[in-house]
């Protein structure tokens, strides 16, 4: 059983992530971070056969709708800044938007945290 | 008969003549032993010439083989440091995939790979190892990966692609003969040009065209070349020249071992060099699946589902009884529906059916971390902790 399962892993992949990349470098932290969201331009259909598979698969996933970077690395087989870079050619060439992430302060309303504290606090305090 | 004797020159001249012919003759039959002894001598000398030849061309030989064999071993050592080294840098970009080394360890596995080639083109020469066997690949993966053998990869650009795959014992052949070729190609043109790579279907297979802008060659080197990948094959290192050139020699012996073929005789439209490598039927396949064939993971989904002990896929496990982690697992897609999503880490030993309050709560615990980290903004703490969690997870799907 060793024997066999053994022989798998030492095989390293046919198409190294440089090629991938095309040699491209990475994409400034402020322009892609890992929870910056993603998704396809809506024209997507007319994609050019030119993409690369793994291009053609990460638009793939963005065409449903807005992804973080992170989850996008994690449903691909390649090291999370190789898919950076991917995402941001792809934005380049007009295929994929992104857009920052949501802002701390519209999430955090400090009256409601504090009306919930203070509510938690009559009944169990 | 008085009267003849009574003339003492002519007795004389008859004795001289006598003795004259007497010399003659005998010189004669010494001229002919000796004329016999010359053939003797030569026949002797030709056959000592023709076995000096033949122990030379043995000695010749038994040196070749000799340093084949040393070459042989020698580079089997390199070529299973190189793959060994190329696991490790790809286990490094999982595990740094959002650091900034990433750019250096990819430069890493650049050179990795040239380095691995050129081990593999002398072992080529010296009947040697070709590497492991590879699985079925795409024409054009094949392609991408011969691209990444050789220095100047950014150059080369691929135009068209075709729906087959290389069955898997001429992976490794195809892919390095290319590279020989796109190295050529990039070698002997300018490096502002760019080397393209159309691969169309032909009825008699497939043809992967190499188009470079450089010079061209003159016609000694397309003999040369014309020579090495048709007739004339090279055997051990021997005439390769100085500095060796290995490419035409390389190419001219994977073509022969594996059966495709290899021409350099036509002008790109650019003035430089086409070489056209044909892949005939018998090399060719259905293209393979994406790298995540789908049916499997109904399986993976449920056995998560089910919250049971990890199946340690394939039964795998290590000396100590951890479940061992397989390469190229597949994983879930984009799950559908979002109750697919949450699927235990993989890492939990084997045996635990149940987890502990304890454990719950500290899952619990990352979770809400994590979440938090999520909604904050990119601030270089909460970074560093999402991306932690984010590159272990990758790494255990990989």
């Amino acid at each position: 059983m060793t024997g066999y399962d053994e022989l798998e892993p030492q095989t390293p992949e046919l198409v190294r992530p440089y090629v991938i990349t095309k040699g491209r470098g990475l994409p400034a932290e402020d322009q892609l971070s890992l929870i910056t969201l993603v998704t396809a331009t809506a024209d997507h259909r007319q994609r050019p056969t030119r993409l690369s598979p793994e291009e053609q698969k990460l638009l793939d996933l963005c065409a449903a709708g807005y992804l973080s970077v992170a989850e996008i690395a994690g449903h691909t087989q390649l090291p999370l800044g190789v898919v950076k870079i991917l995402l941001a050619a792809l934005t380049e060439g007009g295929y994929l938007i992104t857009r920052p992430p949501v802002q701390r302060a519209p999430l955090a309303d400090r009256d409601i945290l504090e009306e919930v504290l203070n509510g938690l606090r009559a009944k169990f305090g | 008969m008085t009267h003849y004797i009574p003339d003492p020159v002519a007795g004389i001249l008859l004795v001289a003549v006598i003795a004259a012919i007497a010399l003659v003759v005998r010189q004669r039959k010494a001229a002919r032993a000796l004329r016999q002894e010359i053939a003797g001598l030569r026949s002797h000398y030709s056959e000592l010439e023709n076995q000096y030849t033949q122990s030379v061309q043995a000695a010749q030989e038994r040196a070749d083989d000799a340093t084949k064999t040393v070459l042989k071993s020698a580079m089997r050592t390199l070529q299973g440091l190189a793959a060994e080294q190329q696991l490790i840098v790809s286990r490094l970009q999982t595990k740094y995939g959002e650091s900034v080394i990433l750019q250096d360890l990819l430069e890493i596995d650049h050179t990795n790979s040239q380095f691995g080639r050129r081990a593999q083109s002398i072992a080529v020469l010296c009947d040697g190892w070709l590497g492991r066997q590879r699985e079925v690949a795409s024409v054009y993966d094949v392609v991408r990966s011969a691209q990444g053998r050789i220095r100047h990869y950014r150059r080369v650009e691929i135009l068209s692609q075709v729906d087959f795959g290389i069955t898997s014992r001429a992976v490794e052949p195809v892919a390095l003969a290319l590279a020989e070729l796109l190295d050529n190609a990039t070698s002997y043109s300018s490096p502002d040009t760019v080397v393209e790579i159309n691969i169309r279907t032909v009825p008699k297979g497939i043809c992967i065209v190499v188009d470079d802008a450089g010079v061209g060659m003159n016609d000694e080197e397309r003999v040369r070349a014309e020579k090495l990948l048709s007739t004339e094959r090279v055997s051990g290192v021997a005439g390769l020249g100085n500095p060796p050139q290995f490419g035409f020699a390389v190419i001219g012996v994977l073509a022969e071992r594996f059966g495709f073929e290899v021409s350099v005789d036509s002008t790109s439209p650019y003035g430089g060099v086409r070489a056209v490598l044909l892949l005939p039927h018998d090399l060719l396949t259905s293209a393979p699946e994406q790298r995540e064939p789908a049916p499997v993971l109904p399986a993976v989904a449920t056995t998560a589902g089910l919250g049971g002990p990890e199946p340690a896929l394939g039964g795998t496990t290590t000396a100590d009884g951890l479940p061992k982690r397989r390469r190229k697992r597949p994983m879930a897609v984009v799950p559908s529906t979002p109750s697919a999503a949450p699927a235990p880490p993989p890492a939990a030993p084997a045996g635990t059916s149940r987890r502990s309050g304890a454990e719950s709560a500290a899952i619990m615990g990352a979770f809400q971390r994590g979440t938090q980290s999520g909604r904050a903004t990119p601030a270089e703490t909460d970074m560093t902790s999402s991306t932690r969690g984010a590159s272990s997870e990758g790494h255990e799907i990989s």
